[in-house]
């Protein structure tokens, strides 16, 4: 089944949206415009490498695989791609609490770059061309179009910007280094100064990849395995069931000899040899940092990921280097099980040109040209699910404004989406990749993985991005949660000899009076299962209705608290700031905290508040003159 | 218009002073004066001042005779329906009747609430609030700058230590949570409950600190009871004697007794004289010893007296009846006479209280009493290093005590990390309260509480 796309027609096309990158925030940026109904453009430097890992091919983690619900909810593609690839599904933290759990799987690689670019060749309202954008085509202030290498011009109402690492990304490995957008493709060389002519500031930013080792050279005999989960946990709440095979991972370790090696060569490493200035992620550090930083750490865990069903490359998740090629392989042939390993790619440390997010909207607009935004790495962001995040958003609201409607923004107790960028346009980045932790957001019980679909598909829908399935299918779980809660609360156990030996049988106390199931379920031992002993027709409730009303139930008295601190931020964030306020001209404020609000220019008095540096007493002449003005 | 509860608040500052002032604010402000009044509000003409007493209904007592004013809303600094009582000024008499208002259904303001509902109400103009500004101004900066106006120096960096223990407690937990696969452990149960009650002893004798410095602020009140004529109104005069200077006079207008305040190694205590304590009298000595009782219940402590020189009385026994249960100290009177008193019949009716042998008189054995009264009181004579004195402090380590308590309790119920850590969550924002940091809350609440409480 094939349909005819509509053929370009020639200079005068005018597309509604141009998506420029074709990685992860690019492919849910221009899925989510075309499924919203508009005439959608993506370009990409390379066909070929649509949905391209360029790291970890793995997809989802803590916090991250809250994103990918997320993005499913809302209607995007990332969790039904890895649902349909992932080679290894892990569901990470069980035992640290409901609002912690998060899904991780690996994919195979290939897989999840053909599906994705299927996917996108056969999307109504969407075109496909390689072609590299060197720069921006402006008129007043506003975005009409890009223009190729080529010297192509497309052009557009609404342009979208996701190039990665792409901008100027320079690649070391040892002293050598050479310009790449990524290992084996172009950097893009003029859109820098193209956004830095409109207006935007560019900062550089610096991240890294590990070598990749010849599955056929490497002896796992020694090595211990790791499973992934008995029945692996889609990511999509779409999804059934994982059908295809699951594959294990090896765990090795670096040792005393390894870090013996990485010393004597550091001088050689871009990072401390000077060459490198910007600054990487500490949440994510090469080998070096780490056997620099932690001197005293004898050993280092590394995973051996594969990278496919059909491929030999394996991913060693943990040995990030920038290091010579000489040194990366006497490290890798020190590490156990590694000995005879053959590295077939080199890690690499890149370096690249990033737009500082404190210049956007909370739609992702950029502030100083209208129609165009900006998602993913480009932001300051790494990880290829805070990409997607920003490209599902970015174009949500491209399309909305489009449609003359007012931006959609998440907020911090809705979403991790919302806290995400609600952090960059507000705080910035601060000169580090910003990667999303669950210690992010305030509200970690009310934004459970659980839960993304009775957060946000309602949302999604309203959009058009959500399908009908997907909003019945939603509404039919919160019946079946009223459904089950109310039972749940009002069926009673009698303290019968027959029940305080079943109480017994399950290893908890036995009851001196009537109980409610719910009182039952309060307990910590007990969980929702159990009580299918006291009443067998539960057995019939679906595992992820049980969850949420096990959760609710079990956890009440926290999620009520943090409900309350939900009630004070709240009154903050419904204090708005209007867009145009004149912050030079209010009394009382420094000439810092007036730059600070007139370059970030919050949307709530909530928002003024979390930008750094701004103090309560800010905080407290801006509401006063915001009285004032409604006073009049 | 800006909805909201009834609160309520001492407008004076705190200390003593010849009056106090307690403010009510809110639509149930008319209700709760005109219940503790004992009289009905409906009749009351707005900014008019009226006579009162304010009673305790439940104990049926009058607790002070008072002055009192409604104010209509919206002609009241707050904008709100307010009634202020002004009361005699005793810290003693002024949390009596503020209890009794929050008792019928107020709730304690928080610092700068009145000032905040009269901004929210539209009560202040631009430049009004501008002044209040720069007030709020100095405040912030000023905690900012780590130590509050009213706080010890010594505090906020105990708080500041302690948030920091919290921070860390918290750290260790959350990197758990977000880097299962890095290898690191979480914190062991133990290790979390040791780190955890660590830092609640430490906020205990914070807690404390707060009971002790109230004790020195606002003194011990002690009543002298004993039958008439065994030298209780003697007693008093040697007991002040050494004192003079720092007594007070409350004249008795109101008050059958007479009240003096004697200082105790810095300890103020506040000695009433009552009527003898006599049975089965009727008329006007009724009135005076109905008084005696009324006072008996309202202080801390009592000094029986009783006349060595001669046995026990059946009203001896009788008043002694009375005390049972009660704080106090036993005094034997007239030492300098033969004795004649039974003291073990007095240390089996009272076993808990000590007994001194004095004579008012020649002044003999006073020293010891005054010692023995002092520790009484302050059996821990040794000073706290670091002393509470704001009620807003206390109660925020109090809750951060209580929050810290949840920890160990989510801990014993097997709760996972990521409960856990919302109990140290609000423990570690409770102290932040105090330090000032605070990073995600409701912020117009913080900016008008730097404001001192009850304006």
């Amino acid at each position: 089944m094939f349909h005819v796309k509509q053929s370009d027609k020639g200079k005068d096309k005018v597309y509604d949206v141009i998506v420029v990158g074709a990685g992860h925030a690019g492919i849910e940026a221009a899925l989510a415009a075309a499924r919203m109904g508009f005439d959608t453009l993506m370009l990409t430097l390379n066909l070929d490498h649509i949905g391209q890992m360029s790291c970890n091919p793995a997809i989802g983690g803590i916090g991250k695989g809250h994103l990918v619900k997320e993005i499913d909810a809302l209607g995007g593609e990332m969790a039904r791609a890895i649902d349909e690839t992932g080679i290894q599904f892990r569901m990470l933290n069980t035992k640290k609490g409901p609002a912690v759990r998060a899904s991780r799987a690996q994919a195979d690689k290939a897989l999840y770059r053909q599906r994705m670019k299927r996917v996108v060749e056969n999307c109504e309202n969407l075109t496909l061309k390689q072609a590299s954008v060197e720069a921006l085509v402006c008129r007043d202030g506003q975005v009409t179009g890009v223009e190729s290498q080529m010297g192509e011009v497309f052009k557009a109402r609404r342009t979208i910007l996701t190039t990665g690492t792409f901008l100027q990304g320079l690649i070391h490995v040892g002293d050598r280094n050479y310009s790449a957008g990524r290992a084996g493709d172009f950097a893009a060389q003029g859109l820098s100064g193209s956004l830095s002519a409109l207006g935007l500031r560019l900062g550089r930013l610096k991240t890294g990849t590990c070598p990749r080792l010849n599955a056929h050279t490497i002896d796992y005999s020694r090595l211990s395995v790791q499973y992934g989960d008995e029945t692996p946990a889609p990511f999509s709440f779409g999804t059934e069931r994982i059908e295809q095979p699951q594959i294990p991972c090896h765990i090795t370790y670096t040792n005393p000899k390894t870090h013996d090696i990485i010393r004597a060569a550091i001088h050689r490493s871009p990072m401390y040899s000077g060459v490198i200035k910007s600054r990487g992620p500490r949440y994510c550090p090469s080998i070096e940092d780490k056997v620099v930083r932690f001197a005293e750490k004898e050993r280092h865990q590394i995973f051996l990921e594969p990278e496919g069903y059909d491929t030999v490359e394996v991913y060693p998740n943990g040995i990030s280097t920038s290091l010579p090629l000489d040194v990366q392989a006497d490290m890798v042939h020190s590490i156990e099980g590694l000995e005879e390993a053959e590295i077939m790619r080199p890690g690499y440390a890149i370096e690249y040109d990033y737009v500082e997010p404190t210049q956007l909207k909370p739609s992702l607009e950029t502030k100083a040209i209208e129609g165009l935004y900006l998602a993913g790495q480009i932001n300051g962001t790494t990880g290829y699910e805070e990409a997607a995040s920003q490209g599902l958003m970015a174009a949500i609201n491209a399309c909305l404004s489009l449609k003359g409607e007012e931006p959609l923004i998440l907020s911090r107790d809705q979403a991790y989406i919302g806290v995400l960028i609600d952090d960059l346009v507000t705080k910035g980045t601060d000169g580090e990749p910003y990667r999303m932790f669950t210690s992010r957001a305030e509200y970690r019980l009310l934004l459970r993985e659980d839960n993304a679909d009775l957060r946000l598909t309602e949302l999604g829908h309203r959009i058009g991005l959500a399908t009908p399935e997907a909003h019945a299918r939603t509404a039919r779980k919160q019946e079946q949660i009223t459904e089950l809660t109310h039972r749940l609360e009002t069926a009673r156990i009698h303290p019968s000899r027959s029940v305080q030996a079943q109480l017994r049988a399950l290893g908890t106390a036995p009851i001196r009076n009537i109980v409610t199931f719910a009182q039952l379920l309060r307990r910590p031992e007990v969980d929702s299962a159990d009580l299918t002993a006291f009443d067998p027709e539960l057995e019939g409730v679906p595992s992820d209705v049980a969850l949420q009303v096990e959760v609710s139930i079990k956890y009440s008295g926290y999620v009520d608290r943090q409900a309350q601190g939900l009630k004070r931020f709240q009154k903050m964030e419904n204090v708005t700031l209007p867009d145009d306020l004149d912050y030079g001209q209010i009394n009382g404020l420094s000439r810092e905290i007036k730059e600070k609000l007139s370059h970030v220019r919050p949307r709530s008095l909530g928002q003024a508040y979390r930008i750094s540096g701004v103090t309560p007493a800010a905080i407290s002449v801006l509401s006063l003159y915001l009285y004032k003005q409604k006073a009049g | 218009m800006y909805q909201a509860d009834t609160i309520a608040a001492v407008a004076t500052p705190p200390g003593e002073g010849g009056v106090a002032v307690v403010r009510l604010s809110g639509p149930d402000a008319r209700r709760i004066g005109s219940e503790i009044l004992g009289r009905k509000g409906d009749g009351w003409d707005s900014h008019r001042l009226y006579h009162g007493r304010v009673r305790d209904p439940a104990r049926g007592f009058v607790v002070d005779e008072v002055m009192f004013a409604f104010l209509q809303q919206p002609k009241s600094y707050t904008g709100e329906d307010t009634v202020e009582i002004h009361c005699h000024g005793g810290p003693y008499v002024v949390r009596q009747v503020l209890g009794l208002v929050l008792a019928h259904g107020a709730r304690h303001a928080e610092p700068g609430e009145f000032t905040k509902r009269a901004f929210l109400n539209g009560r202040l103009d631009l430049t009004q609030a501008e002044a209040v500004l720069d007030l709020i101004r100095s405040r912030t900066d000023k905690a900012a700058n780590v130590a509050l106006g009213q706080m010890e120096g010594g505090l906020s960096q105990e708080v500041r230590d302690l948030r920091e223990q919290l921070v860390d407690t918290l750290v260790q937990v959350e990197a758990a949570i977000d880097f299962p696969e890095e290898e690191i452990e979480l914190l062991q149960r133990a290790e979390l409950a040791r780190k955890v009650a660590g830092v609640v002893d430490r906020l205990s004798a914070l807690i404390d600190s707060y009971e002790w410095g109230r004790l020195i602020r606002e003194g011990v009140r002690v009543c002298i009871v004993g039958r008439p004529n065994v030298g209780k109104s003697s007693l008093m005069n040697a007991l002040l004697g050494v004192d003079r200077a720092i007594v007070t006079d409350t004249p008795g207008t109101t008050r059958d007794f007479i009240e003096e305040t004697v200082n105790l190694s810095g300890l103020p205590v506040v000695l009433w004289d009552t009527a003898g304590l006599r049975e089965e009298t009727e008329g006007v000595e009724r009135i005076g010893i109905d008084v005696t009782l009324q006072r008996l219940a309202e202080s801390q402590g009592c000094l029986l007296v009783l006349d060595g020189s001669s046995p026990l009385t059946g009203e001896d026994r009788k008043v002694m009846e009375r005390l049972r249960g009660s704080q106090g100290l036993v005094v034997i009177n007239k030492n300098d006479l033969r004795q004649r008193i039974d003291r073990a019949a007095v240390a089996e009716l009272l076993p808990r209280l000590r007994q001194f042998e004095v004579s008012a008189l020649t002044e003999q054995g006073l020293d010891e009493l005054r010692t023995g009264l002092h520790d009484c009181f302050l059996d821990s004579a040794e000073e706290p290093e670091i002393v509470v004195t704001n009620v807003r402090h206390k109660a925020a380590l109090d809750r951060a005590r209580s929050s810290l308590a949840e920890v160990h309790r989510a801990m014993d119920d097997g709760l996972p990390p990521d409960i856990v850590a919302v109990d140290l969550q609000e423990a570690r924002d409770s102290l932040e309260e105090i330090i000032g940091t605070v990073t995600n809350d409701d912020i117009l609440d913080r900016i008008f509480s730097q404001f001192c409480i009850g304006k």
